[in-house]
């Protein structure tokens, strides 16, 4: 009986063609690998998003709860056409980029989520996931929205996509934007970046293990400070809770 | 009618001023608002440009064209260029439009494009 | 005019702060007063750019002056554009040079973070001309862009010399646990790899990211004291041998040469000529690198290598930690990062450090002379000071 089951509860995925992994250099002179996550995996991913949930600024918390939703609902076979790819320097965990496929001629862009900051991480893995929906995948055109400004800033205009108002976002209902495949090519000198076929010996790092991050966005050492700070711009009564926490007292 | 740019000359010695000074560069005698409103012509030569990214919040455009250009009566000015290619050296024509939207108003400057 | 030296220094991380400006401010005051060992002042400077516009915060030092309990001590606040800091130690340096006081406090902050990016932006490029400048949407970085073109154009240095001192400036913050970045590039990673387009974009041509300083919070002060109160306080004792401030034109399109800072000129110069002083004397120098160009084009301005030729000596490694004029070697604006009311006071922070010994791993061997160049505005106000270790 649950043989059956599950075969109604469980979506049937469309033919798609995995990934294929690249690598660049960036900033800092690392290399990072950009390869699809297998579903074994997944757990280990989780693992390492689930302190975002607890970081309260810069929409991390927001991202990583979603996230978090789609690599489970992904692991567990509730989520359909779904792929995840993982961006890594040397093993170790810089970002997880997801999305899905709507129908053969339509994709969507679910999140970009970066563990390592001031390195642009998020950007090419971004660039990385569009490359994917249209040169891999076959997409015409693939749908977007962002919950933090900064995405916004990046994409909206960078890439100036098209509105698509009249689509529904499935990340909360709100207005879709959209990447053509025009906009895309046009861009693409500029934004795709990175090399085929990955070193053998950078490839292999990769796929040995996915690392824990090390140095990744932390909760405030006040859990909210960030909220806090917008309604108590004497930071006192931020200060006193700190105090709490050090376990200061009033006696002489 | 066509915008125009004003420059100031000095009443008493006709030292030229763009942007306007309160008191004149050149004798510093002058009286309150001795000047006379001079156009400044619209043609010149870039002298140097960028093209920026990173706009402040008001622009809703990807990238800015700015240039100082050197007009044909010697003095220079800032303004957006509509140019593709802008060279150091080249021959440029301004015309006055809106360079800046606010809620409630615009604000008029000079667009260069290329001669 | 008595002799002017800096008992206490104080500094704040240079990140992205929670508190509020004032607590900011007073954060680093107070490092700097229990530095000193005092807990009265004869009157407070505090240097502050945006507290009005961006953080709601106006008249910065009467909550300063209160806050650290040091009422009813004269207090005011310091607004001259990216300049403010230097233009507080000059405050404060006249207050204790004529005799009037015995010991000030000058401290500097700013918090612009409390807004996003392209709101700070803005905030910046108000300090341009209204009419002839702001309303076209220029900003600071589109006027370094073509100044930087200018000078390229000019003295042949290259997109690779600007990445050369974005690269220098990064690392060298490495040393400097204050700083606010604290990631290591590279050429390859910033310039000559394929993805260097995408790590390294355009912000306004020709400069690009890793080429302009980051927007940061935070705040820096100094205690500034007579001599007899240093003796008395027997800390270091480190002067404030010569203080220079020039003004030039607000447009920068009417500057002379626009490819000339003469206002860096002309105050490093009286700066230089009240200390007794000559640019070769200077062992450890802070040059105000907003933008990468910038650092090379005022090394040449305040006399450390001929006009035209910075670049060359940047290329030599003369400019880098064991060369033979170390510039920002604790990460200059580039690395430690710009909350632009305290960067002028950040600034002389890290010369007295350097002058005291205390540089750690970024220590200039046997720094006696130090040298500072505070740029308000886009080179239309400039303030630089020298400072001497009296051993």
């Amino acid at each position: 009986m649950s043989v059956d089951l599950e075969k109604i509860l469980r979506p049937v995925d469309s033919p798609m063609e995995p990934y294929e992994p690249k690598y660049m250099l960036l900033a800092s002179g690392e290399a990072v690998v950009v390869r699809e996550v297998d579903r074994d995996e997944i757990p280990d991913l989780l693992k390492y998003v689930e302190p975002l949930l607890h970081v309260e600024r810069d929409y991390y918390d927001v991202v990583a709860s979603r996230v978090y939703a789609e690599l489970l609902g992904h692991y567990q076979y509730r989520f359909q056409d779904q792929y995840v790819l993982a961006v890594q320097i040397d093993g170790e965990l810089a970002a997880i980029v997801n999305g899905r496929q709507v129908n053969p001629k339509l994709g969507l862009s679910l999140h970009t989520l970066a563990f390592r900051r001031g390195l642009r991480v998020g950007a090419h893995a971004f660039a990385a996931k569009m490359e994917y929906h249209f040169d891999q995948l076959g997409h015409d055109e693939v749908l977007i929205v962002a919950e933090s400004p900064i995405g916004f800033r990046r994409w909206m205009i960078e890439y100036k996509l098209e509105k698509r108002f009249e689509v529904p976002h499935e990340l909360g209902g709100v207005p879709s934007w959209a990447l053509t495949r025009e906009l895309f090519d046009r861009a693409r000198s500029s934004l795709v970046v990175g090399r085929r076929p990955v070193p053998p010996e950078l490839l292999e790092k990769a796929q040995a293990a996915i690392l824990p991050p090390s140095d990744p966005p932390t909760p405030a050492l006040d859990p909210l400070a960030a909220t806090r700070a917008k309604y108590d711009p004497t930071a006192t009564a931020l200060m006193i809770e700190r105090w709490e926490m050090e376990g200061r007292s009033e006696d002489a | 009618m066509a915008r125009e740019i004003y420059a100031y000359r000095c009443r008493l010695c006709d030292t030229m001023h763009y942007p306007f000074r309160m008191v004149c560069s050149g004798c510093k005698q002058n009286d309150f608002f001795e000047f006379d409103t001079v156009p400044l012509p619209k043609a010149g030569k870039l002298l140097t440009f960028t093209k920026v990214y990173n706009l402040p919040a008001q622009y809703e455009v990807a990238t800015l064209g700015l240039g100082i250009v050197e007009l044909e009566n010697g003095m220079r000015m800032l303004g957006q260029l509509d140019i593709d290619e802008p060279a150091i050296g080249m021959p440029v024509q301004g015309t006055v439009e809106i360079v800046r939207e606010e809620p409630y108003e615009n604000f008029y400057g000079m667009v260069f494009r290329a001669a | 005019m008595r002799d002017v030296y800096v008992a206490g220094i104080g500094i704040t991380t240079f990140t992205r702060l929670e508190y509020a400006l004032s607590e900011i401010a007073s954060y680093a005051s107070m490092m700097a007063l229990k530095d000193a060992g005092v807990t009265e002042v004869d009157d407070v400077y505090v240097a502050n750019m945006g507290g009005a516009r961006v953080n709601h915060q106006t008249a910065l030092a009467s909550a300063v002056v209160d806050s650290l309990s040091l009422t009813p001590a004269g207090a005011a606040a310091i607004e001259n554009g990216p300049a403010s800091g230097g233009s507080a130690i000059k405050a404060g340096f006249q207050a204790v040079a004529s005799g009037m006081d015995d010991i000030v406090l000058v401290a500097g902050a700013e918090r612009m973070r409390e807004v996003n990016n392209l709101e700070a932006t803005d905030f910046v490029a108000t300090l341009t001309h209204p009419i002839a400048e702001y309303i076209y949407g220029v900003t600071l970085p589109a006027h370094a862009a073509m100044f930087a073109r200018l000078y390229m154009d000019k003295y042949g240095v290259t997109e690779r010399h600007l990445a050369m001192v974005g690269v220098k400036n990064q690392n060298a913050a490495l040393n400097n646990e204050w700083a606010h970045l604290q990631q290591e590039i590279t050429l390859e990673g910033i310039l000559d790899s394929p993805e260097a387009m995408t790590n390294n974009p355009y912000v306004a041509e020709p400069l690009r990211f890793f080429d302009a300083c980051p927007v940061s919070d935070g705040g820096a002060a100094l205690i500034l004291v007579s001599k007899e109160k240093a003796q008395e306080l027997g800390r270091p004792l480190i002067r404030i041998s010569g203080v220079g401030q020039a003004t030039d034109t607000h447009a920068v399109f009417e500057r002379e040469d626009p490819t000339d800072l003469l206002a860096v000129r002309k105050a490093a110069a009286d700066a230089f000529a009240m200390a007794g002083l000559t640019p070769e004397d200077v062992d450890v120098a802070e040059l105000h690198d907003a933008f990468t160009i910038l650092e090379i084009a005022e090394s040449e301005e305040v006399g450390f290598f001929p006009k035209g030729e910075g670049h060359i000596a940047l290329e030599k490694g003369e400019t880098a930690l064991g060369g033979k004029i170390p510039i920002n070697v604790g990460g200059g604006l580039k690395g430690r990062g710009h909350p632009v009311g305290a960067t002028g006071i950040a600034q002389a922070w890290e010369i007295v450090t350097q002058l005291r010994g205390d540089g750690g791993t970024r220590q200039v061997e046997d720094a006696k002379v130090g040298f500072t160049c505070n740029f308000g505005g886009f080179g239309n106000n400039v303030v630089c000071l020298t400072f001497v270790r009296e051993d």
